[in-house]
């Protein structure tokens, strides 16, 4: 069961120090400003920040290269593109050093769809955050997948007015990105290998650490904190809720329809798949097919109907130390 | 605008949703809700805290099947393409735009974009609708996330209407102009923000010759038509469920509360 998380007024979740939570001067006439004087707005409230993956629930957001791409996402009902240079396989296969997508191509991705674009910046590049709030993305992925630019620290995510979603292999890593103001988690999983046994292991993780917590009393989630290095305030948060405080979502080699069905009866909140549509034989349809099954996750007569005829899936690949672009869960602190 | 109710009748509220986490031991007052993709959770446990004399039941709507034991239904937010390519795929579409013509319907955020006559800043090729409000309202007319705030809204006809009321707006749509006909039933203001909020991008529709308000249009955040109920904003992410009363006892049960 979902709980409603991190509502406005009733949530201990930290407070964004960024814009929206400034005492500033009183207003005069009534503008958007960051204060919250009678007739003002507040922006980047960790409330509108958490609501937009709210919003994104029992949907699938999807990797995509160029404008056509999302334009194919957008009508097979994707709730939201990852716009990126390559797709996680290709970033995997070719190797180097992958950056932040050019400015130019994530606009022109902006401009070719209505659902909200996100797009991926190293874990520890703030400024290439930076870059792409100015650009006015919707969503940004403190990604694994790409080649991290700080090998201690994370971005301070509450600095920025817009959101995050972060990586997270269990409880204490989830609940480590929220504390720093991710608004979004997600599972790792092994990126770009159409193997999704990886993101089963990091879903079951969290839920089974979530499960115990919930039965603990205050002082064993005292030692539990500590034990799993997550801030006690949101370990006893989530004690409470039976689940994280924010949504969370499936990601890391979710290939087909099944798949997808599989991350939402582990209790994910949606899926992101990357190089899974758009490797595979029929993207269109397998697309759609894919957002069917976030839907229908629990009728298997109707996961039956769409897993039908959708063409080759992606090549996948046995997850081992020695594959090629090695492990990209373990990448993140 | 009767009130269709036996006394002793449960009234169900659908939520449209064909995302399924809907605690299985909700017995509430009857409403119905449809849930494809989106905040339906959010709506089922705002509906649970409220205090009525009539029993109501929450429904998870993802079939025909469903939507026909509902009486009244709420839209949730979440992305209108996606919920309306589901409810395509399911067959609700037509079922949907029957119940729209004879029950309450209430759409928040990509709901009220479903529920408007016409749509701009739609996809390319357009999008589809359910309709059932006549007005004009335009998709994301804010900008990105980057533009989404909060604002305290005076809102008429709530209880203890002097409290501002939490507006939430996420990508949130902008009603561009009331087309009210003859026929259709009079347009009722719920809530406005103030004008130094509106959106610098979003240029003013002229208002229609039938449009009684002079006021910008566009300063609506949610509005009545008949028995429908429509808010570009999120009451579901609040703790504040005054107005989901107002849908259940003016739309829903009319007199009948």
């Amino acid at each position: 069961m979902t709980t409603p998380v991190a509502t406005p007024g009733g949530s201990p979740l930290p407070v964004p120090v960024g814009a929206g939570n400034t005492n500033g001067t009183p207003v005069v006439a009534p503008v958007r400003s960051n204060t919250h004087k009678d007739g003002g707005s507040s922006l980047g409230t960790f409330g509108v920040k958490s609501g937009l993956a709210q919003m994104l629930k029992g949907g699938v957001i999807m990797d995509v290269v160029n404008a056509e791409q999302a334009r194919i996402a957008e009508e097979a009902g994707a709730c939201a593109v990852m716009a990126l240079e390559r797709v996680p396989a290709d970033i995997r296969a070719q190797g180097g050093v992958a950056r932040m997508s050019d400015p130019h191509m994530i606009k022109q991705i902006v401009d070719a769809v209505t659902i909200p674009v996100m797009a991926k910046v190293r874990i520890g590049h703030f400024v290439e955050a930076q870059i792409l709030q100015a650009i006015g993305i919707d969503y940004i992925d403190e990604s694994e997948v790409l080649t991290p630019a700080d090998e201690e620290h994370h971005i301070n995510k509450h600095a920025f007015k817009v959101p995050f979603v972060c990586g997270a292999r269990n409880l204490g890593e989830a609940l480590r990105r929220i504390s720093e103001g991710a608004a979004f988690i997600r599972t790792k999983g092994e990126a770009g290998t159409g193997n999704v046994v990886e993101a089963v292991r990091h879903q079951r993780s969290v839920m089974s650490e979530i499960r115990k917590a919930s039965v603990m009393t205050e002082e064993e989630l005292y030692a539990y904190a500590k034990e799993i290095q997550a801030p006690f305030h949101l370990l006893k948060e989530t004690a409470r809720l039976k689940r994280l405080p924010v949504v969370n979502f499936a990601a890391g080699g979710i290939a087909t329809p099944a798949d997808a069905a599989l991350m939402m009866q582990l209790g994910c909140d949606g899926v992101f798949v990357g190089s899974g549509i758009f490797h595979s034989g029929d993207p269109a349809k397998r697309a759609k097919a894919v957002v069917q099954a976030v839907t229908h996750y629990n009728n298997p007569k109707i996961l039956a109907d769409i897993s039908e005829n959708l063409g080759d899936a992606m090549v996948g690949l046995t997850i081992t130390d020695e594959m090629k672009g090695g492990r990209l869960a373990s990448r993140g602190w | 605008m009767q009130s269709g109710f036996e006394i002793n009748k449960n009234v169900v509220i659908g939520i449209l949703g064909m995302f399924d986490r809907l605690s299985p031991s909700i017995q509430l007052v009857r409403q119905i809700f449809v849930a494809l993709q989106g905040a339906f959770a959010e709506h089922q446990v705002m509906l649970k805290k409220l205090s009525l004399k009539r029993k109501l039941c929450v429904v998870l709507v993802r079939s025909e099947e469903d939507l026909a034991k509902c009486d009244a239904l709420i839209l949730p937010g979440g992305e209108s393409t996606t919920i309306a390519l589901l409810a395509r795929l399911a067959g609700l579409l037509e079922p949907l735009r029957e119940f729209t013509k004879t029950k309450p319907v209430w759409g928040t955020c990509a709901g009220a974009i479903l529920l408007a006559q016409t749509v701009e800043n739609t996809k390319k090729g357009g999008q589809e609708v359910l309709g059932g409000m006549s007005i004009s309202i335009a998709r994301n007319g804010w900008g990105s996330q980057v533009e989404s705030f909060e604002a305290p809204l005076v809102a008429e006809g709530l209880r203890e209407s002097d409290r501002p009321f939490p507006g939430v707006f996420i990508r949130a749509p902008v009603v561009l102009s009331l087309n009210p006909k003859p026929q259709d039933p009079p347009i009722t203001i719920v809530a406005r923000i103030s004008a130094g909020l509106l959106p610098k991008t979003q240029t003013l529709v002229p208002p229609d010759e039938d449009d009684t308000d002079p006021r910008d249009a566009r300063t609506i955040v949610a509005l009545r038509q008949g028995r429908h109920l429509l808010t570009t904003f999120h009451p579901e992410l609040t703790t504040d469920h005054r107005i989901h009363e107002y849908f259940v006892h003016e739309c829903v049960l009319g007199s009948s509360a």
